[in-house]
């Protein structure tokens, strides 16, 4: 029990991403994720946005040992780097995507990989997207063509509580723990609206309608609350009183709640509704837990402010609407509203939801910016820029090795062929902390064991 | 026995006629034209008049409405291929789907469910879309169901093409084998071909037809079903099928030329590994651009420079996009394709001429003498997904761009002062 006990406190000097009575040395699923070989590069003349809203031109960037070591005009060239003219093109950061369900929902779409929702019972905080990842999704390869250095997958939106969702660096490896990111915090996902009360009101069983889906989340912190002021009074017990008296039996899904209640773990909400937004910040305050970003949010632009106010970022399509009726209410300028909101404060993200989307999350900020732009806001390429880079990096809980262009940084690039605003832009190379990863020009570009072959023996998949 | 009523109606190829004609002169002047033609550009004024494109050159005319387009791109109306416009409002809401039917099958027009004040109109309007074709869901059978040309105009009075494609698939399924679909489409088309024109003027005689054919009590054929496999058979209707896998398409081109079908292969993921044989057949793709997920075991080798690789070889592409909403988007999968080596005068006539010539609809799709005024004036390069335009003319007329989307956005967007009910 000592042991424990010393652990544990351990636990708290540490960085706790898993439940805090797991000993450290015995914490499972830990990231066991490593650069892959990577060398001293000076991009010279590039054009530069950097993710945090400025935009440099005609500037020079080297990266060293997995980081950003320097930006600037003119950087002095050494004869162990080697130099990459960036003339005319541009650098950003890694993009990152806060939505995705690549690895759960794999390509090819088949009922023996589809593993996103554990749709058995509205509340499953227990279950942990990774481990339903197929690492041989050959859709991760696709978006690192895009751009893509790290994404966030999340459990679906069947559920009022979904499970844990979980940040990955874009480089394919055989186990997902070594594509998990360092020492990003889980995220919680959970859903509003129409989904969870279709999924088990079909089946009738709650909750069938909106009030019994607040009325779900509700009963679930009140336990979640309850587990946690037993687990606090124990942990505040001295050692002696811990050896005579009983620790709280674990519990997976309360675990991961109290995980959320003290911080630990972010609350990414599917909801589309502003009033049903509205509802899950009474909840959140009710028991104390904060929501890092409403997702999809379709009517974010109603309730901007409110967003504002309470630092949550909404995580954004550019366009979808109408598959649904709480996604009826689309304005092509959601995004900028809400990056607008209270003299710029709001926090903006697009994401992607989607395979596809996630090849092309420059187009989605691009076609978002011009929207904004059309409703009257001054918004440049530079600030929009944030809506894929930093602004995600925040929500995901890493914005501080990576997202923007700052020295010190995870070197995680892209250089693009021209302005990554344009639709006629393709990214040309891609670092992952400093690796090259993707590198249109020569064909480098990584192939999963699921698209070796399949076609032609003596081929790749995509190979002519 | 409701079909006897309609059977006139069915029988033969109906063309409607845009209702709506734009009474007013415009003149457009120093538009930079692409034509849905020509490979090149070219700067020229565009007179308009009684809905129709009446002059294009450098002359002037004496007319009240005069559009400076110095600088700006001009382009034909975008048709979208493959859209439920009109047929559903909200995905998820039931209610609202006009897209399947329950008894008909073969004979399944959507044309008599379309609502042309459906939100996506207005919205796909404004985003450069002046026409669209309504296909409706797959039917139980391999081939059947017809599909719709309307403009997107937002008249009452419809104006369109009724009736003026089938639908079918073939592909991988749950259940059943592709080789039964197979089977099942050379069973149909027989049986279209084997109709005789005196059989569809009565409806006593197709009764006598249908009693002798096993196959159309087997899937439950009814009298407006066979009418639609005459129409088929008879009047050169293009027939799309949905299908992907390489195998698949080999054998659709073997169908189209054992019956000499009006084919179009749609969705064509593997096209890329029979380019030859395709190139051959004369065979209209239409193809999602941007779409290069191996979703299926039927798709393995989607590749995002298909698009460029089938036009090298000749072929004639349209796009479609998600059946969700936004069709617009099919100017942003030719974006995509142009920036993975298609020509951007190939992209242009994929969505516009191409779509007009495959389907038979006139002057749709083309900025010539002649042709019905469907064009639109951009703020920018309407290959770029951020770019609108800023003047969509239907048949002449000068279009409302406003949509429920927009108002949303200005009623939280300005006059804040007031509530925001009011505003």
């Amino acid at each position: 029990m000592k042991i424990i006990y010393i652990k544990h406190i351990l636990s708290f000097v540490l960085i706790a991403s898993l439940s805090q009575f797991i000993s450290s040395e015995n914490e499972p699923f830990k990231s066991t994720y490593f650069p892959m070989p990577y060398s001293k590069v000076l991009f010279q003349n590039a054009n530069i946005f950097d993710g945090d809203g400025n935009k440099f031109l005609d500037t020079d960037l080297i990266i060293q040992d997995g980081k950003i070591v320097a930006i600037g005009k003119d950087l002095p060239k050494s004869n162990d780097i080697k130099v990459i003219d960036a003339t005319n093109k541009w650098i950003t950061p890694g993009i990152i995507d806060i939505h995705s369900h690549m690895g759960v929902y794999p390509a090819p779409s088949v009922r023996t990989s589809s593993d996103g929702n554990e749709s058995t019972s509205p509340v499953t905080a227990d279950v942990w997207a990774e481990h339903s990842i197929w690492v041989q999704d050959p859709q991760f390869a696709l978006a690192l063509k895009g751009g893509v250095t790290t994404f966030h997958v999340l459990p679906g939106s069947a559920n009022l509580i979904g499970g844990r969702g979980v940040t990955a660096k874009n480089v394919q490896r055989n186990t997902i723990n070594s594509m998990k990111f360092p020492d990003a915090p889980h995220s919680l996902k959970m859903a509003c609206g129409e989904n969870p009360k279709r999924v088990y009101g079909n089946r009738s069983q709650a909750p069938s309608t909106r009030m019994g889906n607040a009325a779900g989340y509700r009963k679930s912190w009140i336990k979640a609350t309850s587990y946690l002021s037993r687990l606090e009074e124990y942990e505040s017990k001295s050692e002696e009183a811990k050896e005579m008296g009983y620790k709280p039996q674990r519990d997976l899904e309360l675990e991961t709640l109290a995980g959320v209640l003290r911080g630990d773990i972010l609350v990414h909400n599917h909801c589309y509704r502003a009033d049903e937004m509205a509802v899950m910040i009474d909840i959140a305050n009710e028991f104390g837990y904060e929501i890092t970003a409403f997702h999809h949010a379709v009517e974010a632009y109603k309730i901007a402010d409110l967003l504002a106010d309470n630092n949550i970022c909404a995580a954004l399509w550019a366009d979808w609407w109408g598959f649904k009726h709480e996604a009826y209410d689309m304005v092509q300028a959601n995004v900028a509203i809400v990056d607008q909101a209270r003299n710029g404060k709001g926090c903006a993200i697009v994401h992607s939801d989607s395979e596809i989307g996630i090849q092309h999350l420059n187009q989605e900020a691009s076609k978002a910016l011009a929207a904004g732009i059309r409703a009257g806001y001054d918004i440049s390429e530079a600030r929009a820029m944030k809506w894929i880079t930093s602004n995600p990096a925040k929500a995901a809980g890493i914005y501080d090795v990576t997202g923007s262009l700052k020295v010190g940084k995870n070197a995680d690039i892209v250089l693009w062929s021209g302005n990554p605003f344009s639709v006629y832009t393709l990214a040309e190379q891609v670092f992952i902390d400093g690796a090259l990863a993707y590198d249109r020009d020569s064909g480098y570009e990584p192939a999963s064991d699921f698209d070796l072959g399949i076609l032609n023996p003596n081929k790749n998949r995509i190979e002519e | 026995m409701l079909n006897f009523r309609f059977k006139k109606y069915f029988a033969t190829f109906l063309f409607i006629f845009a209702n709506s004609i734009g009474a007013e002169e415009v003149l457009i002047t120093n538009a930079n034209i692409y034509d849905g033609k020509s490979d090149d550009p070219f700067i020229s004024n565009i007179y308009i008049k009684n809905g129709k494109i009446k002059n294009i050159s450098n002359n002037l005319f004496d007319v009240e409405n005069v559009i400076d387009a110095s600088g700006m791109i001009v382009t034909p109306g975008f048709i979208a291929t493959d859209t439920e416009i009109g047929i559903v409002e909200i995905g998820a809401l039931s209610v609202t789907r006009d897209d399947r039917p329950s008894m008909y099958n073969i004979g399944f027009s959507v044309f008599d469910a379309f609502n042309p004040n459906s939100t996506l109109i207005p919205w796909n309007r404004a985003n450069g879309i002046t026409s669209a074709i309504t296909l409706p869901k797959y039917s139980s059978s391999p081939i059947g169901g017809l599909g719709s040309f309307f403009d997107l105009d937002s008249n009452l009075n419809i104006s369109g093409t009724k009736d003026m494609v089938m639908v079918g698939r073939v592909g991988g399924s749950s259940s059943g084998s592709r080789a039964e679909t197979f089977a099942l489409i050379e069973d149909l088309l027989d049986l279209a071909f084997s109709i005789d024109p005196r059989v569809v003027k009565s409806n006593a005689e197709i009764i006598k037809f249908m009693s002798e054919m096993p196959l159309v009590s087997h899937l439950d054929l009814q009298i407006r079903d066979i009418h639609a496999l005459y129409k088929l058979a008879n009047t050169d209707l293009p027939l799309i099928i949905e299908s992907n896998r390489a195998s698949d398409i080999l054998k659709l081109i073997d169908l189209k030329n054992k019956y000499n079908l009006n084919l179009v292969i749609m969705g064509a993921q593997e096209a890329t590994l029979v380019i030859e044989q395709l190139k051959d057949s004369d065979i209209p793709l239409i193809v999602n651009p941007i779409n290069n997920i191996p979703n299926s075991f039927d798709e393995l080798a989607s590749n995002i420079n298909a698009s460029a690789r089938l036009e090298d070889a000749g072929i004639t592409l349209m796009f479609n996009a998600p059946r969700d909403h936004n069709y617009h988007l099919i100017r942003q999968g030719a974006g995509v394709a142009v920036a993975n080596g298609m020509s951007y005068s190939g992209a242009i006539k994929a969505l516009s001429s191409n779509v007009s010539k495959t389907f038979k609809l006139g002057s749709k799709g083309l900025i010539e003498e002649g042709a019905s005024a469907d064009l639109m004036i951009w703020n920018a390069d309407p290959l770029e997904p951020s770019s609108m335009p800023i003047k969509v003319f239907i048949n002449g007329i000068d279009t409302d761009l406003t949509t429920r989307s927009s108002r949303l956005r200005d009623r939280y967007t300005k006059n804040l002062d007031k509530p925001n009910i009011y505003r």
